[in-house]
């Protein structure tokens, strides 16, 4: 996976470069926007993280720029901007995702893993959480290395749950990924699949929990978030 | 800035209208004088005008008193006094003494100087009864006693009549041209009492006319321009500090978690991230402060405020709390979407750091343009509520994190909204903070 970052915090990008450099991300660093066209021009990224106030214009319209060039590389916009309509004008330009300055490495990683994930890549062939892991190619679930068995649909929802782990999933979104399933879905039926899913993760003695949160959706958490 | 309904003190001054009254009035009876004194000035040095003026003026008494009794009464302060009709006329002749005449023109006044004062004779035409009669008059007498009544008919003929109705005419013409005059300058009290600071970009209507009042409201306007200049400065520099802060919070963040484990570590991580709440908040509070709502903002607080509780509800889970959201009917509103998620992102944090125990937080939308966030805490004293909105007020001082801002941010994000804050005591205990908005047009 290489990234191509953009930001002209000399010590900042070196901070970030070295803390994705860890969790596995290759970083390219340049520090402005002639930078980071000819980078490039030279090499290809998977993943575009861009400051936006750049001393040879605004990371904005590098990313109109590209966009036009229909260049369809995932962009995050790292930035101080954090003003009430600057999160929209950011996603308006172009960009995929808008993290606002300070954030921590651990939330970086897991935003880029999240707009890095594409079919193939070898990041998330097989979804981890706690003691289970689930490979969505083979539509297995494993607990503590022993797979356990699950309905289609089950799987798909802990799929569902698994890439977002630890963040909460709209009711319709799982609901519209139970669908594409099976065409008959009782208006319970994911209640019902998640209480079942549930039970079954608690017999094999998985670590995870399922939330419920009510009016919204359901958010897996692995035991480290969970205990806090 | 909620004071801006207090009135303004009634001035104890007097007003323009009385200070130019009194001033007319002085002026009248100064010209009254001087006109009398005139009057009486101008008769005493002219002798001979005065004893015509004398005779004529008794002569209409006579006319207008056919009683002939009161032919021999006399003028006050005379010696001798005559008087007759005559049944012809008389010509005064200076050169043949009197001699009867056979012309019409009759009216005559002869003043002589006697040993004791002066001798006035002369005779004045009356009609009396629709008959021309001819008075012959002649008195005797000494200073200007005898002429006083005459002096006073000159006095209420020259000064006092024209000046009477002159007074009145100034009077009134004073109380509408002070009213009419003074009515740009009531206007101008009326919009700087409507004056606010969140809306500094107000001015005053300047008038054409008067000028005076033209220039006091374009004084003030300017005073107004280098006041909004001022408070422009101080907010874009908050804004702006708080915005150069990030990058380097940012720095010290990264730069701590690389640091190897350890006590001091967790402790350093954990008051940066206050630094890092406390700018966030600030910057936010700025934001708040510089935002407009117009007609073509609406938001649907259903999706807002789930957005809000699936971005918050990880961390109410590390905390072994719960956030439960509830949808009741159309949730349309006139906002901002990004400025009511921060309403109810505060109003959440705001119950997840003041009420413990596991209990729930409850986030209900609609029916129609309002939410509410209710806690199951112990509720906010009712001499609390008038401070929790303030800025860096914090009720339990060190038992949160928070700045004391958070509210604040609500508080100044709703009004911008023109919306409304209801603090209830919802039944089964805890706080709900009531939030209604205007529904778009």
């Amino acid at each position: 996976m290489r990234i191509l970052l953009v930001e002209d915090n000399a010590r900042l990008a070196e901070l970030v470069r070295d803390g994705l450099d860890r969790l596995g991300f290759a970083v390219d660093w340049y520090d402005s926007i002639e930078g980071a066209e000819h980078a490039q021009q030279v090499s290809h990224y998977d993943l575009l993280l861009v400051d936006l106030g750049l001393p040879d214009g605004d990371g904005l319209d590098l990313i109109r720029a590209m966009r036009r060039r229909r260049n369809s590389i995932p962009i995050m916009v790292l930035t101080a901007r954090g003003g009430l309509d600057d999160r929209v004008a950011g996603l308006d330009a172009g960009a995929d995702d808008y993290l606002v300055k300070p954030f921590q490495i651990p939330e970086l990683a897991a935003r880029c893993r999240a707009l890095l994930r594409r079919p193939g890549s070898s990041i998330d062939t097989v979804l981890t959480a706690g003691n289970i892991t689930l490979d969505p190619s083979e539509r297995s679930v494993c607990v503590a290395g022993t797979v356990i068995d699950a309905t289609p649909r089950e799987v798909a929802l802990l799929e569902q749950l698994l890439r977002r782990s630890g963040h909460v999933v709209a009711k319709t979104g799982l609901e519209s990924a139970l669908y594409s399933m099976d065409a008959e879905v009782t208006p319970n039926a994911l209640e019902a699949t998640v209480s079942r899913l549930r039970k079954r993760l608690l017999a094999a003695e998985a670590d995870v929990q399922i939330k419920t949160v009510h009016g919204v959706g359901y958010a897996l958490f692995a035991p480290r978030l969970a205990n806090g | 800035m909620d004071n801006a309904a207090t009135s303004a003190p009634i001035g104890t001054g007097p007003s323009l209208f009385r200070q130019i009254a009194v001033r007319l009035a002085i002026l009248t009876v100064v010209f009254a004088v001087l006109n009398i004194a005139i009057v009486v000035i101008t008769y005493s040095r002219q002798p001979e005008s005065l004893a015509q003026e004398l005779l004529s003026l008794e002569a209409s008494r006579l006319a207008a008193s056919p009683d002939t009794a009161d032919v021999h009464e006399g003028l006050p302060g005379s010696t001798h006094w005559q008087v007759r009709y005559l049944n012809q006329p008389m010509v005064h002749d200076p050169d043949h003494a009197m001699t009867h005449a056979r012309a019409a023109l009759v009216d005559w006044t002869q003043r002589e100087r006697t040993s004791t004062g002066h001798r006035i004779s002369g005779v004045r035409t009356i009609v009396q009864n629709g008959q021309q009669r001819w008075l012959f008059m002649q008195f005797e007498g000494e200073g200007l006693r005898p002429y006083v009544p005459v002096i006073w008919a000159e006095i209420l003929q020259h000064a006092v009549l024209p000046l009477v109705p002159l007074s009145l005419l100034m009077l009134t013409f004073n109380i509408f041209a002070v009213r009419r005059v003074l009515d740009p300058l009531r206007q101008a009290e009326k919009e700087v009492d409507g004056l606010d600071p969140d809306n500094m970009a107000a001015r005053l209507y300047e008038p054409i006319a008067p000028r005076e009042v033209h220039t006091l409201v374009c004084a003030v306007n300017r005073a107004l321009g280098r006041l909004e200049g001022a408070i422009a400065i101080l907010r874009t520099f908050t804004a702006n500090a708080a915005h150069e802060l990030r990058t380097p919070l940012a720095i010290m963040q990264l730069g701590i978690d690389r640091l190897p484990e350890s006590r001091d570590r967790e402790e350093l991580s954990r008051d940066n991230l206050y630094m890092t709440r406390l700018v966030g908040q600030m910057l936010d509070l700025a934001q708040a402060d510089a935002l407009m709502i117009d007609e073509a903002h609406t938001v649907d607080l259903a999706d807002t405020a789930r957005a809000v509780v699936t971005a918050l509800a990880p961390k109410a889970f590390e905390q072994d709390r719960e956030l439960r959201f509830e949808q009741a009917g159309d949730t349309v509103a006139l906002g901002h979407d990004e400025a009511i998620f921060r309403v109810i992102r505060n109003l959440i944090d705001n119950a997840l750091a003041h009420t413990s125990g596991g209990s729930p937080i409850e986030i209900v939308a609609g029916p129609g343009p309002q939410f509410s966030v209710r806690d199951y805490g112990k509720g906010i004293s009712a001499a609390d509520r008038e401070h929790i909105f303030e800025r860096f007020w914090r009720g339990d001082r060190c038992a949160s994190d928070g700045a004391g801002l958070g509210l604040g941010i609500v508080k100044r994000l709703v009004e911008a909204h023109g919306g409304k804050i209801d603090v209830e005591d919802p039944p089964g205990g805890g706080t709900l903070f009531r939030i209604r908005l205007q529904s778009p047009s």
